[in-house]
């Protein structure tokens, strides 16, 4: 096995390859790097239903087990979780599966030196974007006509999305949700980063038949990860077909080209100055200054918070300092994963404000946030 | 009798450089208007940009970042950390819809006393020009 290899690969167990999607592969490779103790503990989404997940640490076999299965309608990132990891064991190793955002996000903080990336697995999974749970249960009752709780999977394939119940499959293409309101969530549409490759494998189903997986292999880490499942005799492996290659990177071109649509959609430049003063004004003034969107945020790399140094609730300033610090504080690292819009009470679209600023000078300084080590944060000076 | 509106302009300046030219300013009796509130520091790549946007904030018109030339710091590189966090500054002020002129930077010897009087002037007038900061409040005088 080398690096750049493109293979399908399915797990052998046959309770992971039913619970699992696409043949298990993720849930038996991180199971494999826990038995073949490659890593200390491991970071698994715990399916709680269908619209919820609960991620969890652990070095047990069987509780990562419990965790197979893909959730779209779970949108969670784990970057503060392996962050918390290497805060409690520097020197451990671990092993978490990554969406484009999470990999992202952990390179960052690596960067920062909050995370050992040498000691840290990354299984990428390919993404073509999550969903908010309870818009999504609406969406379920209006568009589908079925019941949220009946349903037992569901899946994107081919621009559908399909969720199935015990006797029926309901597929509405994505673009007739999104029309309607309903779909992804807003970040995710206009996030061009759909394959993950900056982690070590990066796995999905675009390309691969039933019940597979399609693997690229991207660092050393990769294949020690490929190998020691292989040895282990957990998973199996094939090459991919020139026709799944194609297949995959069409998928890609086109989720790509339909992101770019949506940024210019969604970023439609505010022209006139006083117009966009106002416009920062109005959405900041909901602020109750929570600062849940400090403590969900992946790239946040400060050990004392510096957004909040300059900051009193009881200030009666025109902008809140604090997002105005947040904005500088991001500009170079936000890498656009919507946590921030997700988690606030009092539903400030930050996720645009730090977009529109973080794409004026990720553009100026021509870096772009999490796709690899070797450019230093653009706020370093030589 | 109703006064003529003077800007309230933050100057930062660092102590080895732009507060010497300064003060060198003040002891060749050059004229400036009495526009600026100086705050000194002891490099211009102290000016944590809390700092600047605290000023604004706080009614501030205009905020000035003055110090030694690239090459001339006292501390060898703080004045390319001042400009990096200019240049990133001014993205975000744009953005929110601030006036270009509201925040500078100038780089300033100690010797440049004349230079120093005229810069001041200069940006008093710049300022006068487009009138008060859009984030200053109703009840700030």
């Amino acid at each position: 096995m080398n690096i750049g290899d493109r293979i399908v690969a399915w797990s052998k167990d046959e309770e992971i390859k039913k619970e699992g999607a696409s043949g298990g592969l993720v849930t038996s490779l991180l199971t494999a790097s826990l038995k073949g103790e490659l890593a200390d503990e491991v970071i698994a989404l715990q399916k709680i239903s269908e619209f919820e997940g609960v991620p969890i640490r652990t070095s047990n076999v069987d509780e990562v087990l419990k965790c197979s299965g893909s959730l779209h309608a779970a949108p969670i990132n784990l970057t503060k979780f392996a962050v918390r990891f290497f805060e409690e064991h520097p020197d451990g190793a671990l092993a978490l599966p990554a969406k484009p955002c999470d990999a992202r996000g952990i390179v960052e903080q690596a960067k920062r030196k909050k995370i050992n990336l040498e000691k840290t697995y990354l299984i990428g999974l390919n993404c073509g974007g999550t969903m908010p749970p309870i818009t999504t249960m609406e969406m379920l009752e209006k568009m589908y006509e079925i019941n949220p709780d009946d349903v037992i999977e569901e899946e994107i394939e081919k621009g559908k999305l399909i969720f199935k119940t015990k006797n029926e499959k309901k597929a509405i293409s994505i673009d007739e949700l999104e029309e309607a309101g309903y779909g992804r969530r807003e970040n995710c549409r206009y996030c061009e980063t759909n394959i993950p490759v900056m982690t070590d494998v990066a796995c999905g189903n675009w390309g691969a038949g039933k019940n597979e997986t399609f693997v690229e292999i991207f660092t050393e880490k990769g294949i020690k990860l490929m190998n020691n499942a292989i040895e282990l005799g957990l998973i199996e492996t094939a090459p991919a077909t020139e026709k799944g290659i194609k297949i995959r990177e069409k998928t890609n071109s086109v989720m790509e080209k339909v992101a770019k649509k949506w940024h210019e959609k969604i970023f439609v430049p505010i022209e006139d100055r006083l117009e966009r003063f106002h416009y920062y004004m109005d959405v900041m003034e909901d602020c109750i200054d929570c600062e849940a969107c400090k403590y969900v945020c992946p790239v946040c790399a400060c050990d004392e918070s510096k957004c909040i140094d300059f900051y009193d609730p009881i200030d009666s300033y025109k902008i809140s300092i604090y997002h105005l610090v947040r904005l500088l504080h991001l500009s170079d690292s936000c890498i656009g994963c919507g946590q921030c819009t997700d988690v606030c009470p009092a539903e400030i679209p930050l996720t645009i404000l730090h977009r529109r600023i973080a794409d004026r000078i990720q553009a100026k300084y021509n870096y772009v946030p999490g796709m690899d080590m070797k450019i230093p944060p653009s706020f370093e000076v030589e | 009798m109703e006064e003529e509106w003077t800007p309230k302009i933050t100057l930062f300046c660092c102590n080895w450089c732009s507060y010497a030219g300064s003060d060198d300013a003040g002891v060749g009796r050059k004229q400036q208007p009495p526009s600026t509130r100086t705050i000194r520091v002891m490099c211009s790549g102290r000016t944590d940009p809390g700092f600047v946007l605290t000023a604004l904030m706080e009614g501030s018109d205009a905020v000035l970042f003055t110090g030694c030339h690239i090459g001339d710091c006292h501390y060898i590189s703080g004045n390319y950390k001042a400009k990096k966090r200019f240049e990133m500054l001014k993205e975000i002020l744009d953005e929110i819809g601030l006036e270009d002129e509201r925040l500078q930077l100038q780089w300033i010897s100690a010797s440049e006393g004349s230079e120093f009087a005229e810069y001041i002037r200069k940006v008093t007038e710049e300022i006068k020009a487009i009138g008060p900061s859009p984030l200053r409040q109703e009840w700030m005088k």
